[in-house]
Order: C-alpha cells, then sequence, then structure tokens
C-alpha cells in the first residue's frame, strides 16, 4: 500500500495535519521562521495541484480532449488554437499572435460588461435612491429613504470638481463627507468582524475538532 | 516613561493573547448574546420557504474558498438543511474552483442527514472556467452549459434535472460569494439584471457594505452578511423546527461579541493615550 494511502486510514490524521499546520501559521504573531515558512509553501504548492487537477478534469477533459477524440467534433480546435496562442509570448518571434485571443477576450467581455454593469449598477442603483411612492407606507421607510436620497445627492457633490467648493456647495459637500465617513466606518467595523470571525474559525477547529475540549 | 506613553505601547503580544483570551472564554461560558434576527436575514428565509416542495430547484452558488470557511460554510450547510427538511430539491455549482471540494463536503455531510438521494433530491454541477460565460449560458440552456455534473453523468440521467433547462425553472438562486466572481460582480449584473432571476446572497462580512445597496434596490432578495447571517439563518432554521444540528456560527457569536468589545477598549485605550501624550508634549 501507497504510504499517502496507509496514512488515510489513521484516525483524525488529516485533523492533526490541519491543527498542526494551524499552529505554524500562527507563529508569524512571533516573527517569520522556517515553521511558517513549511506551511507558507505548501499551501501554495497544494493550492496548484488541487487547480491544475479540477482544470482538467472539468474543463480540459469534457470540453476538449473527450469531443475532439472520442466525439469528432473538429470545431474545438479553433478555441485550443485561441488559447494556445496566449503562450506565444514566450517566443519573441511570434508574440505578435497573443494579440488575437486578448482582442477576442476584451471584445466579448467589454460588450457583454458594458449594458449589463450599466443596467445593474447605475440604472437599477439609481432607481433604488429615488423617493419612490412604496416609501410612503410607513414613518420608518419615509425617514431611511429621505436619509438614503440626501446621502446619494450630497455624495455625489462631493466629487463634483468641476467647480470651486464654496458657499452652498461646500456645505452640501461637507455633508456628503460625513456620509463618507459613516460609510468607511461601516466598512471597517465588518472588517474587523471578518477577520475576528477567521480566527473564531481555526480556534473552533483547534478546540472541538482537535483537543475536543468543547462540543 | 509615565502610564500614557506605556499604554500606548503595549507588545503586539500581549494584544494577541488578550484577543485569544477573550474568544476562547465564551466557547467554555456561553453567554448566548444573539436574540434579533434582521430583516435581510428573515427575507432569504422567507424567499426559501416560499419555494414550492418537490417541485423546481434551489440553486446555490458556492464562490468562496477554504480561507472564507468560518463565515461562509455555515450558511451554506443552514441553507441545505433548510432545503432538504422542505424536501426542496437543489442544484449546486460552483465559481471558484477550491469551492468543489466544500460543496462536496456539505451535500456528503447534510444529505444524509434527511435520507437525501445524489440525482434525486439533489445534483452538484461542478465548475467551468469563464464565469460570465458560464452564467450567461446557464439563462439559455443548463443542459448546454453543463452537459455533465460533476461526476460526468449527463445531466438528463438525474432525475432533479428533469425539466429544468435555463433561470425560468430556477424559483431562487442563492450566490455565497467572497469577493470576485460573486454575487456583486457576477450574478447581479449578468443574471439578476438580465434574466430577472430572483437571487439571495450570503457574503463575507467585509463585504456586507458593499452588498446593502443591493438589497434596497431590490436586486436582491435577502442577504446574510458574515457569521453573523450565517447564525441568523441556523437560528431561524432552527426555531422553525427544520434541525437538531450544532450551530458553529450561533456558538461563535459570544466570542464574536466579546472581542468586538475588547477592540472597542483597545481603540479608546489607544486613542486616550495619543491624545494625553500629545497634551504632554
Amino acid at each position: 500500500m501507497h504510504v499517502l494511502e496507509l496514512l488515510t486510514t489513521v484516525p483524525g490524521i488529516w485533523v492533526w495535519v490541519g491543527a498542526l499546520l494551524t499552529l505554524a501559521i500562527f507563529s508569524f504573531l512571533f516573527g517569520d521562521n522556517p515553521l511558517y515558512k513549511v506551511a507558507e509553501h505548501l499551501y501554495v504548492g497544494v493550492s496548484v495541484g488541487y487547480m491544475i487537477t479540477i482544470y482538467y478534469w472539468n474543463f480540459f477533459k469534457p470540453d476538449l480532449i473527450d469531443p475532439l477524440f472520442r466525439g469528432g467534433q473538429f470545431i474545438v480546435i479553433i478555441p485550443a488554437l485561441l488559447g494556445l496562442c496566449y503562450f506565444a509570448i514566450f517566443i519573441q518571434k511570434l508574440s505578435w499572435a497573443v494579440r488575437i485571443p486578448m482582442g477576442f477576450v476584451l471584445g466579448w467581455g467589454a460588450g457583454v460588461a458594458v449594458p449589463a454593469m450599466l443596467q445593474s449598477y447605475i440604472i437599477r442603483q439609481i432607481q433604488g435612491s429615488l423617493l419612490a411612492p412604496e416609501m410612503l407606507a410607513s414613518w420608518d421607510t419615509i425617514v431611511w429613504g429621505i436619509v438614503s436620497f440626501l446621502g446619494v445627492i450630497t455624495t455625489v457633490v462631493y466629487f463634483f470638481f468641476s467647480r470651486e467648493q464654496k458657499g452652498a456647495l461646500k456645505v452640501v459637500a461637507n455633508i456628503g463627507i460625513i456620509y463618507i465617513m459613516v460609510g468607511f466606518g461601516a466598512s471597517f467595523g465588518y472588517t474587523v468582524m471578518a477577520r475576528v470571525s477567521l480566527l473564531i474559525g481555526r480556534l473552533q477547529f483547534l478546540l472541538r475538532d482537535w483537543l475536543g475540549v468543547i462540543s | 516613561m509615565n502610564f500614557a506613553e506605556r499604554l500606548g505601547r503595549i507588545d503586539r503580544r500581549i494584544v494577541f493573547a488578550f484577543i485569544a483570551v477573550v474568544v476562547i472564554v465564551p466557547f467554555f461560558l456561553p453567554l448566548s448574546i444573539l436574540s434579533r434576527v434582521s430583516p435581510e436575514a428573515q427575507r432569504l428565509f422567507d424567499a426559501v420557504e416560499d419555494i414550492r416542495p418537490n417541485d423546481k430547484p434551489l440553486l446555490i452558488s458556492i464562490d468562496f474558498d477554504p480561507q472564507s470557511m468560518p463565515e461562509i460554510y455555515p450558511m451554506l450547510e443552514a441553507l441545505l438543511r433548510h432545503a432538504f427538511a422542505r424536501d426542496v430539491p437543489v442544484v449546486v455549482m460552483a465559481l471558484w474552483v477550491t469551492g468543489v471540494g466544500l460543496g462536496e463536503l456539505a451535500l456528503n455531510q447534510v444529505a444524509p442527514e434527511y435520507g437525501k438521494e445524489y440525482g434525486r433530491d439533489y445534483a452538484f454541477l461542478g465548475w467551468k472556467p469563464g464565469f460570465a460565460a458560464v452564467v450567461l449560458g446557464m439563462g439559455r440552456s443548463i443542459p448546454e452549459t453543463y452537459p455533465t455534473d460533476q461526476y460526468d453523468t449527463p445531466l438528463d440521467e438525474l432525475p432533479v434535472m428533469q425539466g429544468v433547462r435555463n433561470y425560468d425553472d430556477i424559483p431562487l438562486a442563492i450566490s455565497l460569494s467572497a469577493g470576485d466572481p460573486g454575487v456583486m460582480t457576477v450574478w447581479i449584473p449578468y443574471v439578476q439584471a438580465r434574466f430577472g432571476q430572483d437571487l439571495g446572497a450570503g457574503v463575507t462580512a467585509v463585504s456586507a457594505a458593499d452588498a446593502y445597496p443591493f438589497l434596497q434596490s431590490g436586486q436582491l432578495t435577502g442577504l446574510l452578511a458574515g457569521m453573523k447571517g450565517a447564525a441568523e439563518y441556523e437560528f431561524l432554521i432552527a426555531e422553525a423546527g427544520y434541525t437538531e444540528a450544532a450551530t458553529p456560527a450561533i456558538q461563535a457569536m459570544d466570542s464574536q461579541s466579546m472581542a468586538h468589545l475588547a477592540i472597542i477598549l483597545l481603540i479608546v485605550l489607544g486613542n486616550a493615550s495619543f491624545i494625553l501624550t500629545r497634551k504632554r508634549k
């Protein structure tokens, strides 16, 4: 039996591996050290290896190899050649060929993305910011509708640079700054919550799955 | 060096140790702080509740990786438990390569709890590259975009996929998203805006502030924000009697709250030290 297969038969072996690697990463809190370096390099290597495997089984095999060699669909040679053109960048004389797939991807991407982004990020967001009749349903929707509407207007005014900000324009822009600061504060608060969540997740793993001291 | 200066120069390892203690203690002394469910979590719960049992499937997209597991994985488990408890078929896919293993892990864990069978009650489509092309293609034809599932089985051989042609046959899609590609960069612009698909989301806390505007504009049906959102969903399904399974996110909320209090205290102390030191100079 292969040594890796043998290892998988030992109960909890991968929990131990995960726990020791977690502690190795945490050791960075006391400064860079060889244990941390081992864990870091292992993470990069395993991630790349995992991705290559998934790329092969979920993409190359079903979308290129099988249709070409089993299904006789020679049309897939065209996108395959386009993909190969990316590697032309390593050959100086042929490096011009990389522009073909890049032009194709950029053209397709822009054509698909521009209307979609306009619709979802501009038009729908403007609609969502308007004081619509349904906002008059209750006092809290009215209040929050007005707060939101003022926030959009004053923040946009703050980013209006075609005229010097003084007088009434400055007052409105300053209100916009308050909205922006509240936005930054909310983002920072959520970021703290996210980072603490990651610590909690690791500690739950160490205390529950590894040491078994919590349920 | 006076007290104010010493306060501003606390060794960072002491701060790390303090935060670790504050996080660990509530595991042993639970405080049960979670008492309120946000309206956005309730709306997502209601949207899943509105799906007819044994009919069209709920689509869940795994757009996160193991780095975001503590925040989003409990959402995935809770959503699966909710759907399976109500006999709602589930189709799972991934826009992140590293989400494939997480999808399999969750399905293999939750499906047996409810006696659900692969192919009949749920399916796993796996991952394909070119996220925009994938979700746009699914709007035209899901079986053409995913001719086979993650295990190389043709979709037309899976009973759960019978009659599922495109988004018209998906009552609700939920993206569990940790960034790009995810709910805000792919599902909202390419699926919700273009096909009018009802869309829910579970996001990391880092991106929650960016996701809220889409909730107000009606582009998102409901939203779970970070570990707190996961805890709220765990609470909702437990209260409805759908599960008696462990609730890791609820358990984590006590630690989360205590860590927030500790960080607020450190911010106040840091600022006090700064102001007092500056006054002295």
